[in-house]
């Protein structure tokens, strides 16, 4: 016998946006380093950002730290990054 | 909407004790603070805990008055729901409301001794509320602590005589919390086709009972509630938990119809900002919901509280627990391999569910612990580790006893590290039993295991590893002779059940996840009588 099911999965719908634009070059960007405060972050991203400045000639990064890496970003970080008009934003994870 | 400098204007109603309202200028010598706010807005339901903590801080001084803009049903309601302790009008013409024009709810407005507005606030804002409370007290007063779970800010909703439908709609037909989605698509299978084997790919790898309309319908005749009611948006995908939706993964579970009673808490409860499921769902640690079910509920619905307490030995317990994960993965999204990306799992994944076994308890149960009356019936949820098991049978007292859960306690999560997570303790009936005979109570449980749980200073000279870098955080104490830090951060981040058969000595201790406002906090939530 035939048989209908009700969808069990989430059919909430969802907005598609495209990724943001890749940078051709690094050189003369303004490059955004969010810590999301995990131990061990500002550490590698101090290394990133003498990286980024030595050897790919960024012309100024911006921190950003989350309160917590257990929650979401909350707006102000989100803000911070954007007011700085970063071209890109490179987001550390660590332990 | 008035201003601050603008004259407060008078206005008189009906408190729900019976007793007649005024506000006129001149009448009070102390400022007066008045919150407008609607029943079924979220942002109204966050910020009423802080009002009520302001009220009870200044005591009987405390000039609060809580102006509804729903009917006296959905506010009676809400004032049992959220523990309402400071006087609430109703503004059923929406008169006084029009008068202040609000923009949204909540909206607070602090009226000075002069009759003038000092200030006024839309939304939830902890550094208003702050303010608020100082300009109340007058002095320093903080009521909202940074990070206690809730966020810093969030928008109200729209003032009732603002929105856009009939001028003057009431609440009362109106479910808190609820906003509508579509409702859930339906799937033809022919008989070519195995309906145990097209729904093998909709959750957990075993078999589930295929979602067939008529078994979601008889689920949803056992709840008032529409089907395309959003109960929550489950994170981390944040997916509309339709009623309807919920019904459909009860079905797969094995849930029986009655089972909706507490699902639709338990949905409501898991997405609790507090208990942070977003990151629960999302870590690479061992945390699973852990399900504790108190009050009568148990034997109405036969939820097992004693023997076998954490395994396969009730329908009510397995069926809820996997109904839960189910949401989880099918509704949040968190799927193992996908978001969810924990390194080594946890069983609790397929159903983690316990009843506390109240009868043995001599003690306060864990509802009436968070404050529910005995005869509440609620749920509780914890970011839980699986069990580890303490044996101790041979000791004569209940300090030995204690001594046995606190090694077993100093484990919990590494060795070395101290203070960022909880620990549930799940007592057996003996040894509850032992240590009440020797007059502990919950209170000098937990503190004992407080006291008594620690890690020796000389383990800190093994070498480098975690922990160790946040030894200037932890807290010195002499355990046994021996200099230690404590384990715990303080008493409360112990929690106590007691649940388990009758005979054998086994407690169990059970970590957390990461703890505290910067974690998941446990979360209780009442369960109504349908």
């Amino acid at each position: 016998m035939p048989i209908t099911l009700v969808n069990p999965l989430d059919e909430t719908p969802r907005v598609v946006s495209k990724p943001a634009p890749r940078l051709g070059t690094l050189a003369g960007k303004t490059i955004g380093l969010l810590d999301i405060s995990k131990p061990g972050g500002s550490i590698f991203l101090n290394h990133l950002e003498l990286l980024l400045k030595q050897r790919y000639s960024v012309a100024s990064v911006v921190r950003a730290m989350k309160p917590t890496f257990t929650k979401p970003a909350p707006d102000s970080v989100i803000e911070k990054l954007i007011d700085a008009k970063c071209d890109a934003v490179i987001e550390a994870l660590a332990d | 909407m008035l201003e601050i400098g603008n004259e407060a204007p008078d206005f008189s109603l009906r408190a729900l004790d019976g007793t007649e309202t005024r506000h006129e200028r001149g009448s009070q010598s102390e400022p007066r603070l008045i919150m407008f706010f609607e029943t079924d807005c979220p942002t109204c339901l966050l910020t009423i805990p802080y009002i009520n903590r302001l009220a009870r801080e200044l005591g009987e001084s405390s000039a609060i008055l809580g102006i509804s803009q729903d009917a006296e049903g959905s506010t009676r309601h809400l004032i049992d729901q959220a523990s309402i302790e400071f006087p609430i009008a109703v503004d059923r013409t929406l008169s006084v409301t029009k008068l202040y024009d609000p923009v949204a709810v909540p909206t607070l407005f602090l009226i000075g001794a002069d009759g003038r507005i000092v200030k006024c606030v839309s939304g939830f804002d902890k550094h208003a509320l702050n303010e608020i409370a100082s300009m109340m007290a007058g002095a320093p007063f903080i009521i909202a602590e940074p990070f206690d779970g809730a966020p810093e800010t969030k928008f109200g909703c729209a003032s009732r005589h603002l929105e856009p439908a009939d001028e003057g709609e009431l609440a009362e037909t109106v479910n808190p919390y609820i906003k509508q989605a579509s409702r859930a698509s339906r799937i033809e299978l022919d008989d070519s086709v195995d309906p145990f084997e097209f729904c093998l790919s909709f959750g957990d790898p075993l078999p589930v009972i295929p979602p067939a309309v008529e078994r979601v319908d008889r689920m949803l005749a056992a709840t008032s509630l529409a089907p395309d009611e959003v109960i929550a948006l489950m994170p981390p995908n944040y997916g509309a938990a339709t009623v309807e939706k919920i019904a459909a993964n009860a079905v797969m579970a094995g849930c029986k119809p009655e089972m909706m009673r507490v699902l639709i808490p338990l949905v409501r409860a898991v997405c609790d900002e507090r208990f942070n499921i977003h990151s629960v769902q999302a870590t690479t640690h061992f945390a699973a919901p852990l399900v504790i079910v108190n009050g009568p509920v148990r034997d109405e619905l036969g939820f097992a509280g004693a023997s076998n307490v954490f395994s396969n030995v009730a329908r009510a317990n397995s069926t809820l627990g996997r109904a839960l994960q189910l949401i989880l993965t099918n509704l949040g999204g968190a799927r193992p391999g996908e978001i969810d990306m924990s390194t080594l799992g946890n069983p609790g994944k397929f159903s983690y569910c316990i009843a506390e076994n109240q009868e043995e308890n001599p003690w306060e149960p864990l509802h009436v612990e968070m404050g529910f009356k005995p005869e509440q019936s609620t749920v509780s949820l914890f970011a839980a580790e699986p069990p580890h098991g303490v044996s101790e049978h041979t000791a004569r007292d209940g300090k030995q006893v204690l001594k046995a859960i606190s090694r077993a306690l100093a484990t919990v999560w590494s060795y070395r590290v101290c203070a960022g997570f909880e620990a549930m303790v799940v007592l057996c009936p003996e040894h509850v039993k032992t240590l009440h005979r020797d007059g502990f109570t919950e209170t000098t449980v937990r503190d004992f295991l407080y006291e008594n749980t620690g890690i020796p200073l000389r383990h800190y000279e093994d070498g480098f590893g975690e922990g160790v870098p946040y030894v200037k955080l932890y807290k010195q104490a002499t355990i046994d002779g021996e200099p230690c830090y404590l384990k715990f951060l303080d008493p409360s981040a112990i929690k106590l059940v007691v649940a388990g058969g009758t005979a054998g000595k086994f407690s169990a201790v059970i970590g957390s996840w990461a703890a505290g406002p910067r974690g998941s906090q446990m979360v209780t939530y009442p369960i109504e009588n349908w």
